[in-house]
C-alpha cells in the first residue's frame, strides 16, 4: 500500500458495563474513499463510528488521523481532532434556536476563527450546492426532515473537515425524501470526499461505496468490494443478513 | 374614617422615592440572580468536580431557611465576619442569593429538554463542553425555563418588601414608616399593594414580550 490510510483503527474495545461492544476492531480508511458500515441492529456500527471521532471513548485500541495518533484518553485530543472529521446524525441535530446559516456559521467562526463575512459566504455557496439558497435566513423548524439532513451535512462541511462521518443519515427520513440526501452524499463521494457511512441502503452501497464492512456482536465479520460482499459473501452471518434485508426491502418495495 | 386620597397625594413623592430603590434593587438583584443560575447550572450539569457539591449545598441552604434569617445573616452576621456591606448592597446580596438557588433549578430544569443529540452535534463539530453550555444549551434552556424565572423573578420583587427589616427605605418601609407616623393604615397599605401589583403586571408584560422573541426560531 503507498500512502497512509486517512482514518486506521487498531483493537479498538468498547465495553458498556458487562456487555462488550466492540471487540477489537481494526480498519482502514484511504483518504478520498467510501466505507460503508452494514450489521444487524446492535451490532456495534454505531459505537465504532463514534469511536472515531471520541463522542464514544474506546476502552484500548489505536487510532490515527491524518497520519496523527489521537491520545483516546483525553478530551482535548478529542476536541482537536473532531474539527478534523465532521459528523452527520440519523436525528440531523440542528440548533433549533438558530437560523440556518447561524448553524453553518458558528463553528467555523468560533472553532477555526474564521471571519463571519467569509464563514457567511461560504455557508450560502455550501447551500446554493445543496439546493437550499433560499433557506439561508429559516430556522431549522421551518424545513423538512430532507432539507434538514443536507443541511447537517453542509454544516458538517463547512468546518472543512478531512472526512465526515454519517450514522443512518436518511432512517428517519420520508421515503421521498431519502433520495435528495442521498443525492447529496453521492455527489459529495464523486468529489472524493472521504466517508464512513452507516446505513441500510443497499442501493447507495453498491453505488459509491469502495468498500462494504458487514459487522455482528462487535466484530467485523466480513469486508470486500460492494460487488464481492453483495455478489458473493463468504460468511454465512452475511448471507443471511443481506437475504433478510432483501426480503424486508422487497416487503416494502413490492 | 373614610379612605382619604388627599392624604395619599401628599405622600406620594414619598412612595415614590421608596419604588425607585425597590425598582433597583429587584431589577439588579433579578439580573445577578438569573447569572447565578446560570453559572450554577452550568456547574450542575457539565459536572464540575468540588463545585457542583457547593453547588448542591448552597440551593438546599436557601430553599431550607427563612429569608428573613438569610437576610439578617448578611446585615448582622456578615460585618462579624469582616465583610461590611451598605444597606443597599445587603439587600441586592440577600435577594441574589435566594432568588439564585432557585434559578439555578429553573435553568436545569431548561437544560433537561436539551436533548443529548445536540449535545454530541456541539461536540463532533469541535466545540467544548463550556462552549456548547453557551451557544446551545444556555439559550435554549432560557427560553424553556422562561416562564419558571418570571415566578422566581416575581416572588423576588415581592420579597424585597422584607428589605425593611433592616431598614433599606424601600416601599415597604415607606409605607410602615408613614403609618407609625399617620396611623392611616388603610390608605398606605392599599396604595402600596396596587403599586406591587403594577410591577408585578410590568414584569410579566416585559417577560412575555421577551418569551414571544426567544420563541421566534419555533414558530412557523
Ligand atoms: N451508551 C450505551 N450504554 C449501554 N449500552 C450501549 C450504549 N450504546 C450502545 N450500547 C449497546 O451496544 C451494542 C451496540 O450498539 P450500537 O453500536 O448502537 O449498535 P448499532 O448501531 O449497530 O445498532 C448494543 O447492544 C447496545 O445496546
Ligand atoms: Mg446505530
Amino acid at each position: 500500500m503507498s500512502a497512509a490510510p486517512l482514518i486506521s483503527l487498531r483493537g479498538i474495545a468498547k465495553r458498556f458495563g458487562t456487555h462488550q461492544a466492540l471487540h477489537g476492531i481494526d480498519l482502514d480508511v484511504e483518504a478520498g474513499s467510501v466505507v460503508v458500515l452494514i450489521g444487524p441492529s446492535g451490532s456495534g456500527k454505531s459505537t465504532l463510528i463514534r469511536c472515531i471521532n471520541g463522542l464514544v471513548r474506546p476502552d484500548e485500541g489505536m487510532l490515527h488521523v491524518a497520519g496523527s495518533p489521537v491520545d483516546i484518553h483525553h478530551e482535548r485530543a478529542w476536541q482537536r481532532m473532531r474539527t478534523e472529521v465532521g459528523m452527520v446524525f440519523q436525528d440531523y441535530a440542528l440548533f433549533p434556536h438558530l437560523t440556518v446559516l447561524r448553524n453553518m456559521t458558528i463553528t467555523p467562526e468560533r472553532r477555526r476563527g474564521i471571519p463571519r463575512a467569509k464563514a457567511e459566504e461560504e455557508a450560502r455557496a455550501l447551500l446554493t450546492r445543496v439546493g437550499l439558497a433560499h433557506k439561508a435566513l429559516d430556522y431549522p423548524s421551518a424545513l423538512s426532515g430532507g432539507q434538514q439532513q443536507r443541511v447537517a451535512i453542509v454544516r458538517a462541511l463547512a468546518m472543512r473537515p478531512k472526512a465526515i462521518l454519517f450514522d443512518e443519515p436518511t432512517s428517519a427520513l420520508d421515503p421521498e425524501t431519502i433520495g435528495s440526501v442521498l443525492d447529496v452524499m453521492k455527489d459529495l463521494a464523486r468529489e472524493g470526499t472521504t466517508m464512513v457511512v452507516v446505513t441500510h441502503e443497499m442501493g447507495f452501497a453498491r453505488e459509491v461505496a469502495d468498500r462494504v464492512v458487514f459487522m455482528a456482536e462487535g466484530r467485523i465479520v466480513e469486508e470486500g468490494p460492494p460487488d464481492a460482499l453483495f455478489g458473493a459473501p463468504r460468511h454465512e452471518r452475511t448471507r443471511a443478513f443481506l437475504s433478510s434485508i432483501r426480503s424486508f426491502g422487497e416487503a416494502v418495495h413490492g | 374614617m373614610e379612605f382619604d386620597f388627599a392624604y395619599l397625594t401628599a405622600q406620594w413623592p414619598a412612595l415614590m422615592r421608596g419604588l425607585w430603590l425597590t425598582v433597583q434593587v429587584s431589577a439588579l438583584s433579578i439580573v445577578l440572580s438569573i447569572l447565578v443560575g446560570v453559572l450554577g447550572a452550568a456547574v450542575r450539569v457539565l459536572q464540575v468536580p468540588v463545585l457542583d457539591k457547593l453547588v448542591v449545598g448552597y440551593v438546599e441552604f436557601i430553599r431550607n431557611t427563612p429569608l428573613l434569617a438569610q437576610l439578617f445573616f448578611i446585615f448582622y452576621g456578615l460585618p462579624g465576619l469582616g465583610l461590611r456591606l451598605s444597606l443597599f448592597w445587603s439587600g441586592v446580596l440577600c435577594l441574589t442569593l435566594w432568588a439564585g438557588a432557585y434559578q439555578i433549578e429553573n435553568v436545569r430544569g431548561g437544560l433537561e429538554t436539551v436533548g443529548k443529540g445536540l449535545r454530541e452535534a456541539a461536540f463532533s463539530l469541535g466545540l467544548s463542553p463550556w462552549r456548547f453550555f453557551r451557544l446551545v444549551a444556555a439559550p435554549m434552556a432560557i427560553r424553556v425555563g422562561l416562564p419558571s424565572m418570571l415566578n422566581t423573578s416575581i416572588s423576588l420583587l415581592k420579597n424585597s418588601s422584607y428589605l425593611q427589616a433592616i431598614g433599606l427605605a424601600e416601599l415597604t418601609y415607606v409605607a410602615i414608616d408613614r403609618i407609625s407616623m399617620d396611623f392611616r393604615t388603610i390608605e398606605m397599605f392599599a396604595a402600596i399593594c396596587v403599586i406591587y401589583l403594577l410591577l408585578v403586571l410590568t414584569l410579566s408584560f416585559l417577560a412575555s414580550r421577551l418569551e414571544y422573541r426567544l420563541n421566534a426560531p419555533f414558530r412557523l
